[in-house]
């Protein structure tokens, strides 16, 4: 027993010693599922209650109709439907401050839900296409800079422009026109675009440099307007693609 | 396995030997499975109900309600439940805009989140939005690679947690993704973004070595993959040591099976992301065994089955 009792002594240590350095199980197998989420699961009791008093609030003030309209909107590159109503919303908002403005650029990133049905767009749909609290910049820029921000969403396989047309070719834009006018470098055009884009956000870095005047119209303000401008003309809102930017063949 | 665990203790109690070496023989002879399931969200971006019945392609799908409901159901079959959330839980609904997150956080504290990591979009509201929703929280928020000093975050996130599962050490951190460029400075503030890589292989290590998890997990928010070199889960497993599963977040990618890789160990790592605006519930379930020479060369080609 005597002489047992140091190999035990040092079994002991070693034991600790492993304990410390290294877990102490290993992962043999895994599997791994996913489930939809939907009604089928059943609903917890709980959870409803909870959601309950913020659902009312939500659509109390959301489930308001703005406009109907006769199109579905969605959201693609390089154009899309959903795009051509904000960048034309934005557009509407930022003449009424400065009538120079012409063109009107959206960044795609911002744009939140991919699809709007045909028929009663409410102004809950409305926040959760632009849910960001972002207000519409106005921004100068050269006809040179004008050909440099076009080649960037080019880049970016496409943007939601309004007043600006161009194609693209091998990542650069070509034939780029202001209202059917090709670019001047020498003119400086007014651009309406997100403010956090001409902060240089999206790495746009170009724009931080560029002369510019921050609105306080928050964009999604500048859809439900629109809409709400429509509604009260008593028409129905319509878009289509119109190859703003479309690929060169 | 079954058949020989039986054939031994039928044969010890048979040979009388009972009395003597019970307990040894038996803890010999037993291979000791540990059991434990993750069950994971990402993006949920403030999407508290269903998408509405309009024709669209998630129609009906996603919401608390239903989500809670499974949730519950699954930790019902299961003793030990790991449910985390890789991050932007804010923003892309009315909810966030009338109510600045609280009852995004409420709800994930009533399913019972264990740990979320923060995307770019929770600082949406400004670093000081997140801050003001933080104490309804009752799990951790976990960032390993933001430098939060001066800022209202400081010491109130943390960069790991380890939970103790059944027997099991489990270290999970959290990992975000730069901020310059995809949030205004107003909002992140004094936030500093550090290397993400070295951060995780930092955390990921000490964990592993010092506190002897038998797993560790990382939330990401870098997002799944990129064309170019942008920092992305694909590449922070590559060049990982001793993640055995990222749960990333920010790409909205669906991965309808896993993404295995082999780290810089020669190991396996795991990645897994399921889109956003919580249509879908992750669930990987693992098995641990003993750490032996033998489950040490089985976990090198751990069995992938659906």
């Amino acid at each position: 027993m005597k002489r047992s009792l140091p190999l035990w002594n040092s079994f002991f240590a070693l034991t600790l010693l492993l304990a410390c350095s290294s877990p102490k199980s290993l992962i043999t197998k895994h599997t791994e599922q996913f489930y939809t989420i939907d009604a089928s699961l059943g609903k917890d009791s709980l959870m409803q209650a909870f959601l309950s008093p913020y659902k009312k609030g939500v659509d109390t003030i959301m489930q308001g109709v703005l406009a109907y309209s006769d199109v579905p909107l969605t959201k693609a590159q390089p154009e899309c439907t959903m795009g051509n109503l904000i960048a034309d919303a934005q557009l509407v908002s930022a003449r009424k401050i400065d009538s120079n403005v012409t063109i009107s650029v959206v960044n795609y990133g911002g744009v939140r839900i991919n699809f709007i049905a045909a028929g009663a767009i409410t102004r809950g749909l409305v926040y959760e296409v632009m849910p960001f609290e972002n207000k519409i910049a106005i921004v100068s820029l050269s006809g040179l800079q004008i050909q440099t921000m076009c080649d960037q969403i080019a880049i970016r396989k496409g943007w939601p422009i309004a007043g600006l047309s161009f194609q693209i070719k091998d990542k650069k834009a070509i034939n780029i026109k202001v209202n059917g006018h090709a670019i001047n470098e020498s003119i400086v055009y007014k651009i309406a675009i997100n403010d956090y884009v001409a902060r240089g956000g999206d790495n746009f870095e170009f724009m931080q440099k560029a002369t510019k005047r921050f609105t306080d119209i928050l964009i999604r303000e500048a859809i439900i307007n629109y809409l709400v401008a429509i509604n009260q003309q008593h028409k129905v809102y319509h878009t289509e693609l119109e190859n703003r930017i479309s690929y060169a063949e | 396995m079954q058949n020989r665990r039986s054939f031994l203790k039928k044969s010890l109690i048979g040979g009388g030997l009972l009395a003597v070496g019970q307990f040894p023989f038996q803890s010999f002879a037993k291979e000791d499975v540990k059991r434990l399931t993750i069950l994971h969200t990402n993006d949920v971006h403030s999407r508290l109900e269903p998408f509405p019945m309009d024709g669209s392609r998630h129609q009906g799908e996603g919401g608390v309600v239903a989500r809670m409901a499974l949730i519950n159901k699954i930790r019902a079959e299961q003793e030990h439940v790991l449910l985390l959330d890789a991050g932007d839980i804010f923003q892309g609904t009315p909810y966030f805009n009338l109510y600045n997150g609280e009852p995004e956080i409420k709800a994930m504290s009533l399913m019972g989140y264990d740990a979320v990591t923060m995307g770019n979009h929770d600082f949406d509201a400004g670093i000081e939005g997140f801050a003001k929703q933080l104490p309804l929280a009752n799990f951790p928020v976990l960032i390993a690679n933001y430098d939060f000093t001066n800022t209202v975050l400081e010491h109130k996130t943390q960069p790991y947690k380890i939970f103790n599962k059944g027997g099991l050490k489990i270290g999970v951190f959290g990992i975000g993704i730069e901020l310059k460029g995809l949030v205004g400075e107003a909002q992140y503030q004094n936030t500093h973004y550090l290397e993400p890589i070295q951060i995780a292989n930092a955390t990921a290590a000490m964990l592993k070595r010092k506190e002897s998890c038998d797993m560790v997990i990382c939330l990401s928010h870098l997002g799944y993959e990129y064309e170019g070199r942008k920092v992305s889960d694909l590449i922070l497993a590559k060049q990982s040591e001793n993640i055995d599963l990222i749960i990333g977040g920010h790409t909205h990618t669906f991965l309808d099976q896993p993404t295995i890789l082999t780290n810089k160990q020669g190991k396996e790592v795991v990645i897994n992301q399921v889109g956003w605006a919580g249509l879908r519930l992750g669930r990987l379930d693992y098995e641990f065994g003993n750490f032996s020479r033998k489950n040490l060369a089985k976990a090198h080609s751990v069995i992938i089955s659906k």
